[in-house]
């Protein structure tokens, strides 16, 4: 094709993606110049172009727009809904053009007059669109996108040769490195080895952010689609797209385009409500939806939350027990989330009737599927009446999984960490194997599953171990749990995954492969594909029956709790009991200070120690945990608070060893536990005296030394402080009253609380005399805690 | 007809291969064997930052695997978008042909017939012209079979 043409073509359906957007806004807002300047410029452009490139019909077509958008622009006409929806054709038909004309086919043999004469016939009735009034603020507020910088087009595999050129110079400086360090030394050859390893690595950054795009591209078609479907339906929706500069690997933006678009689909089909049901439950007239991207650690999480109906899991249930799949006992004990999970089921939808749009029960099974098909999770959070959030995390790239490094065989392979349910060792109480006419399965607390060893299938020798086997309970994105045998689980690691040859591919049991830093290159294993070679049957174990077993097993079963997952300012992954931690809350960092060593926080006009010594942070706010050990209290500043999550009482593995008290794996992940009691162990002492309940009542109110010196003292220490007796006289047998006179001394010991005597001179007067100087700090702190016990 | 050929041997055979389809002929470093596939693909191994797989084209031809002694050289392709090592006895020479390429004469060998698409000579000697890319498809046939 010419090339002139293929620049054009290219421009063209560039352009009119990120003009989709474009146009929804300005029907919002037809005040709004600049949109309409941006969409007749288009049309202008492809006008002007396909004048000497010979395309009629574009010219046609374009030449219309431009003519109508022109007339809006002068205030001739505004921009109606019948207006906007024949812009819209317009442009839709020029991108159908665009397509054929790409692809090289014949063109689509439609007849344009229609579209042209909807363009220009005049609609009913003109209202001139008030340009007075302000700009209200609408709902799609984005950013226009025409100050973007400048870019150039690149094919991929030119990428994609820069990178693998730059992995092979990665990998030659290493060996350079090894070669030097045989050597001996040279600081001048040092220095510029260590400048040529700053640039390389500088370099590889680079270039992996040439593979990353801006989810903007992933949000470009919904506010279309969302005015589209609403008119089609007739509801009014309140779309919010946010977070569009969150950036991820583009091939993982084609991936997710078609399950976000089915659950944005859906959501306007079946959550949100006409207006008049909405009006009646006393919901705004327009449903709220809201597409937000974020990226979280490895992972980019979208979320779409609707304010509509939620999921009746009640009629999916129905539905799934007229299908046969439940018994309607069987349904009766299922919790919510099980029931919610039917929505995941293939043919089920809660839709009364099918319609144009969705409903037709090959949905979400089809999502979850794509979706953990590149190693991300989909999550429901279903609030029936009045709404659904539907979460989807994806890893931030396609080409790094998290993935668990198994032996078998004596051979090491990689399994998607998202793949495997649980591990255990084979002499773990919980699991029985049994073997019955060649078939092996292993019924782990009651539950049976089917069991291969993966050197069966994979037609290994399985060489003679000593330590006991790790079974792995592995769950495909469609096929029932089993559980697979193998000589050990080594490791967890980020793993960079690149496709395999055809021809290994062909043998089903492979998802690709990748290459650790030892150089061996390591199978992927396909989750999925195994359970298809070693022919397991699709069955799972019945439902009622392992609720039934579970509850008898519970006693036996590891006790769980409820754990705090956190990133501690130090990056590490902790998880910390639940019942422990008061509250979590944003403290201003200038809060906190430094004193004698010890990092504090004053919060509440308290004195709290810092668990963790940390007293200089980033940024003008930290997360942090509140704990209480009932009476002491600590602050333990973290970079995030992640999730709540169950973990077993005693750690997977003990290991005593500062805060820590070992490590448990929670979903594959390895986290830290700490120890609470290690962690206030090791607060300071002085702690005690500030944790004290009960007041310091300072008897001698007007003395100047009492007023300025030991009353902000007392307080710094965390007493709470009250000046002069109670007039009422009445004390609490905790409060302590300081004084300085004897007499008031007595008095207040007659109204039967502590007093602690201060005098003035630092030698004491006798030995009966139990009076404190007050200056000696030591003393006087220890008389208040010792009194208060 | 004047392309550059590369010589080796293959399976006892002496085979001509055409340059244009070599990349790079290489010494094999260790070779990760690739469990639950037929012999003929011995497995995977690392080139720099590449992964190549592996190919015992003795295996497909005499259905005899390579001894693990003689895996040393292989001839590199890439081949619809993946490397390949296509592991040979030795590598002679590359030089050109004055002759080019000759058809097949006599009764070939089934075993080869499926890789073999003429002959070359070399220093008097005639040598099978086989093309990478069908020792490739013939693994996925021989599979499939």
């Amino acid at each position: 094709m010419d090339e002139l043409l293929q620049e054009f073509i290219s421009e063209t359906q560039e352009t009119l993606e990120a003009l989709a957007g474009e146009v929804v806004a300005w029907e919002a807002d037809p005040s709004d110049r600049d949109r309409l300047d941006a969409i007749f410029r288009f049309f202008h452009t492809v006008k002007g172009s396909c004048g000497f490139l010979n395309l009629p019909r574009f010219e046609r077509l374009s030449h219309a727009a431009e003519d109508v958008l022109s007339d809006i622009r002068a205030g001739k006409r505004s921009p109606d809904p019948a207006t906007v929806n024949a812009v819209l054709g317009i442009m839709d038909r020029i991108g159908e053009l665009a397509e054929a004309v790409a692809v090289g086919a014949a063109l689509p043999n439609e007849n344009d007059d229609f579209l042209i004469s909807a363009l220009t016939e005049p609609s009913g009735d003109v209202i001139v669109a008030p340009l007075a009034e302000e700009t209200a603020p609408v709902a799609m507020s984005r950013q226009s996108a025409q100050t973007g910088p400048r870019t150039i087009r690149l094919p991929l595999s030119l990428i994609d040769q820069l990178m693998n050129g730059v992995s092979d110079m990665v990998l030659a400086r290493n060996e350079l490195s090894r070669k030097l360090r045989e050597r001996s030394a040279d600081p001048e050859l040092d220095n510029v080895f260590e400048r040529l390893s700053t640039c390389v690595a500088d370099m590889r950054d680079v270039i992996s952010k040439t593979r990353m795009q801006r989810v903007d591209r992933l949000f470009a078609a919904i506010p279309r689609m969302v005015r589209d479907l609403g008119r089609e339906l007739g509801k009014r929706i309140d779309l919010t797209l946010e977070g569009g500069d969150v950036e991820m690997d583009r091939e993982m933006v084609e991936m997710v385009v078609d399950p976000l678009t089915h659950i944005v689909r859906n959501s306007i089909d079946h959550g949100i409500e006409m207006p008049e049901k909405r009006r009646a439950l006393g919901k705004p007239e327009a449903g709220r939806l809201r597409v937000e991207a974020r990226q979280s650690g490895n992972q980019i999480v979208i979320a779409i939350s609707d304010d509509g109906a939620g999921i009746d899991t009640n009629r999916l249930v129905e539905k799934a027990v007229a299908a046969g799949r439940f018994t309607p006992e069987g349904a009766a004990r299922m919790t919510e989330q099980e029931k919610l999970d039917l929505v995941f089921h293939a043919g089920l939808s809660t839709a009364a009737k099918v319609t144009a749009i969705s409903g037709r029960g090959v949905g979400m099974d089809v999502v979850r599927a794509n979706v953990e098909r590149i190693g991300g999770v989909i999550a429901l959070d279903n609030h029936p009446g009045q709404g659904l959030c539907i979460t989807l995390r994806v890893p931030l790239t396609l080409t790094i999984i998290p993935g668990l490094i198994v032996r078998a065989g004596g051979q090491h392979f990689a399994i998607p960490r998202a793949a495997v349910v649980e591990i255990l060792h084979d002499n773990n109480d919980t699991l029985h194997i049994a073997d019955v006419g060649g078939a092996k399965i292993a019924t782990i607390r009651s539950v049976r599953h089917s069991m291969i060893d993966l050197e069966d299938v994979l037609g290994m020798e399985k060489p003679a171990q000593t330590g006991p086997r790790a079974i792995m309970v592995v769950r495909s994105a469609s096929g029932v749990p089993f559980a697979m045998g193998v000589s050990a689980v080594d490791n967890h690691e980020e793993l960079v995954i690149r496709p395999a040859s055809p021809l290994v591919m062909a043998s089903g049991v492979y998802a690709g492969m990748t290459l650790p830093d030892n150089g061996r290159p390591m199978l992927l294993l396909d989750a999925a594909g195994l359970a298809n070679a070693a022919d397991l049957p699709n069955i799972v174990d019945d439902r009622a029956a392992q609720r039934r077993d579970e509850e008898a097993d519970a006693a036996s079963n590891v006790e769980m709790i409820a754990a705090l997952r956190f990133e501690e300012l130090s990056g590490e992954r902790r998880l910390l009991k639940l019942s422990l931690i008061e509250r979590v809350e944003d403290i201003e960092t200038p809060l906190f200070g430094r004193s004698a060593g010890r990092a504090f926080v004053r919060l509440d006009g308290r004195l709290i120690p810092v668990a963790n010594g940390i007293s200089t942070f980033d940024g003008d706010r930290v997360s942090a945990l509140r704990l209480r050990d009932g009476t002491r209290e600590v602050c333990y500043p973290v970079a995030a608070v992640l999730d709540i999550v169950q973990m077993p009482v005693m750690p997977d593995m003990v290991a005593m060893h500062g805060i820590i008290s070992g490590v448990s794996v929670i979903e594959g992940e390895h986290l830290e536990v700490v120890n609470p009691f290690a962690l206030f162990a090791a607060l300071p002492e002085e702690t005690v005296i500030e944790k004290a309940r009960g007041r310091c009542l300072l008897a001698d109110s007007q003395d100047g030394w009492t007023r300025e010196i030991l009353a902000p003292l007392l307080r710094q220490a965390g007493h709470d402080v009250v000046l002069g007796l109670p007039a009422d006289g009445v004390v609490d047998p905790q409060d302590v009253v300081l004084s300085l006179g004897e007499d008031v001394a007595q008095a207040a010991e007659m109204m039967g609380c502590r007093v602690v005597q201060l005098r003035a001179t630092p030698r004491s007067s006798g030995p009966q005399d139990a009076s404190i100087y007050r200056y000696d700090q030591d003393r006087l702190m220890a008389a208040l805690s010792g009194m208060k016990g | 007809m004047d392309h550059l050929y590369l010589f080796a041997t293959l399976a006892g055979t002496r085979i001509a291969v055409d340059t244009r389809e070599v990349e790079a002929v290489v010494k094999l470093a260790e070779i990760s064997p690739v469990p639950g596939m037929g012999a003929h693909v011995a497995g995977l191994s690392a080139l720099r930052s590449r992964v190549l797989t592996i190919i015992d084209a003795a295996a497909l031809i005499h259905g005899k695997p390579l001894p693990p002694e003689s895996r040393s050289l292989a001839i590199i392709a890439d081949i619809s978008g993946h490397s390949y090592g296509l592991m040979v006895d030795s590598v002679s020479d590359i030089c050109r042909v004055n002759d080019g390429e000759l058809p097949l004469r006599g009764q070939l060998d089934p075993a080869w017939a499926p890789y073999a698409r003429g002959i070359v000579e070399y220093e008097g000697q005639p040598c099978l012209l086989v093309s990478l890319a069908t020792f490739i498809e013939g693994g996925i046939i021989a599979q499939a079979a």
